[in-house]
């Protein structure tokens, strides 16, 4: 048996979608009810449904065998689990921000706003650019309007809500997409099963 | 013996059976204080799995430190014998733990070898590596690599030290996909790429293995330990461990310390590596006048949580007594269950949880039994 961790929401239900095609299905997911674990015997599927941002922790924790997460949740915890597949999934940026009419002030340190803090310092580190971080946890968009911070570091997927808020995309720091991921034990102990899936995707994914 | 095994929790148990097992193969008991010099574990901080170490300042001002490791203490400390000194140890570090954030104490226990390590050596080491695993579960993995190989192949290849670093985590968590871009990023060869991702990916039995690995080998390095991988291979390819050894070259350490073979293992239910060790040539070199080591450390802290035990009795005997008893008959009644090698507890009322095989109650100098499962 697979116990696969899903993240709950838009990208966990395409990721169920590209599982199912493979013959990985468990038709009792779509039931309307409360329920977070799915199993289906014949498939030898177990699917769990979880925080987006706690999938790395199942799988690292070995409460799953492998799961589906964002880049920038591997890139902003340090887990020590296996990343074996780009999903090609939930494709979008980790960008730095700033109001439209931002100009770099470098003789002062830069005032990042940001949810993603261990991403946000590793990249200032990179350009060896003194930073002070003001760690929020949403509508990340309004800390540089409302003087805040100088800049964010966010997630941007359409740019919509950038320009929404007169922002818009300063420098680019990583492409973002879904990635299967597994626990190491798991990895090793149930190889066959996990190999057999990742040839079914990778085969779906050339398409 | 078994049945005293049996009562205690997976780590005691298995403190003792790998004690008994080390023993058995002639290695000697090293235990050390359980402090070190600050300064030691500062100038080698490269090699800690964490990079806190958790001081204090002693009596006389000196800035100590709780152990984060055992085999720099050891190969610093240990009286060495002229041709080997095959150690063992069960003690305790004390490590930063990621998922709170705070010190705690880990018990481990181990092997260290030191002086002429010969390919004999590192297939009884990976043996009683192996052995070791199978006292924990006997589904086990045992994951062999050896640094030869991607290092030597990383060395060739002429990019920048910040892209070899990205290429190691790349390989360490098996992510061909990334390790890719990374490689073009930094115009690495494309062969070379190529054969980085092919050794990164391997993950299959040893015996099997090993000719398609050495078939990759492209440089003299390799090649070299192939021979000694071949050598493990026809050693250790008709024992009992056989199936149970595997190839898999992401298992990667620092090349400032390790050298040659090093391994992690793995038990069916533990989420992470639960024994990881290798060849330390590198690190002897520089802390002792030794030229050649290899070890091992089991890591014993999480096992009685893997491992659980179901909840038996919590003594055969509950003999519950009120206080008009005689102490002296009553002392002499619960003797003599011991002596017949009964556990017995004495109370006035049975204990909140408490579980007996059988319960007395104490009354005129006799005793009631009024339950038993």
């Amino acid at each position: 048996m697979l116990n696969i961790a899903l993240p709950k929401g838009r990208l966990g239900d395409k990721v169920y979608e590209l599982f199912a095609s493979i013959g990985y299905d468990c038709s009792e997911i779509y039931s309307d009810n409360r329920k977070l674990v799915f199993e289906n015997k014949e498939n030898g599927v177990r699917y769990l449904l979880v925080k987006p941002s706690d999938v790395a922790i199942y799988i690292a924790h070995g409460a799953a065998d492998i799961g589906v997460v964002g880049k920038d949740i591997l890139e902003e915890g340090n887990f020590d689990i296996y990343e074996l597949l780009d999903l090609d999934l939930g494709k979008c940026n980790m960008c730095v921000a700033a109001p439209n009419d931002y100009v770099e002030d470098f003789d002062r340190p830069l005032r990042v706003a940001t949810k993603f803090v261990n991403i946000a310092k590793n990249y200032y580190i990179s350009l060896n650019r003194e930073i002070e971080i003001i760690k929020l946890n949403g509508s990340i968009e309004i800390a540089p309007i409302l003087g805040l911070s100088d800049v964010i570091v966010d997630i941007v997927e359409s740019g919509k809500t950038l320009q929404e808020n007169n922002l818009r995309v300063y420098e680019k720091i990583m492409p973002i997409s879904a990635r299967l991921i597994a626990n190491k034990s798991s990895y090793k102990f149930k190889n066959e099963d996990i190999d057999n899936l990742m040839e079914k995707l990778k085969k779906v994914l050339a398409k | 013996m078994k049945d005293l095994l049996a009562t205690m929790s997976k780590e005691d148990s298995l403190t003792y059976e790998l004690s008994s097992l080390y023993k058995k193969w002639g290695y000697k008991e090293y235990r050390m204080a359980k402090f070190e010099e600050y300064s030691f574990y500062s100038d080698n901080r490269d090699f800690l799995s964490s990079s806190s170490i958790l001081a204090f300042n002693n009596s006389d001002g000196r800035l100590m430190a709780l152990k984060p490791d055992i085999t720099l203490s050891i190969v610093k400390n240990a009286k060495l014998n002229d041709a080997l000194t095959k150690l063992f140890y069960n003690e305790s570090v004390f490590r930063m733990t990621e998922s709170s954030n705070d010190f705690k104490e880990i018990k481990q226990t181990g092997v260290e070898v030191l002086g002429k390590v010969d390919n004999y050596l590192v297939a009884e080491v990976l043996s009683l590596a192996a052995k070791s695993l199978n006292a924990i579960d006997d589904k086990f993995i045992l994951s062999v690599s050896h640094m030869a190989f991607i290092p030597s192949l990383l060395a060739e290849m002429k990019i920048s030290e910040n892209a070899k670093k990205e290429i190691i985590t790349c390989i360490k968590g098996k992510n061909s996909h990334d390790l890719k871009t990374v490689c073009e990023k930094c115009g690495a060869d494309e062969a070379k790429t190529e054969l980085l991702i092919k050794l990164a990916k391997i993950n299959s039995k040893l015996m099997q293995t090993l000719p398609e690995l050495c078939a990759l080998a492209s440089n003299e390095t390799m090649k070299k330990a192939c021979t000694e991988l071949e050598f493990i291979a026809a050693a250790l390819g008709k024992s009992e461990i056989a199936d149970k050894l595997f190839i898999d070259l992401s298992v990667l350490s620092n090349t400032e310390y390790y050298n040659g073979i090093i391994f992690q293992g793995y038990v069916e239910k533990a989420p992470n590596a639960v024994l990881s060790g290798g060849r330390y040539d590198n690190l002897a070199a520089k802390l002792r006048d030794v030229t050649q080591a290899i070890g091992f450390a089991v890591y014993l802290d999480n096992l009685n949580l893997y491992y659980r035990k179901e909840r038996g009795y919590d003594s055969d005997i509950l003999i519950l007594f009120d206080s008009a008893s005689n102490s002296e008959s009553l002392l002499s009644v619960a003797q003599s269950f011991i002596d017949k090698g009964f556990s017995v507890r004495v109370e006035h009322t049975v204990p909140e949880g408490f579980k007996a095989k059988t319960v007395y109650n104490f009354e005129n100098g006799a005793l009631r039994e009024v339950a038993s499962c």
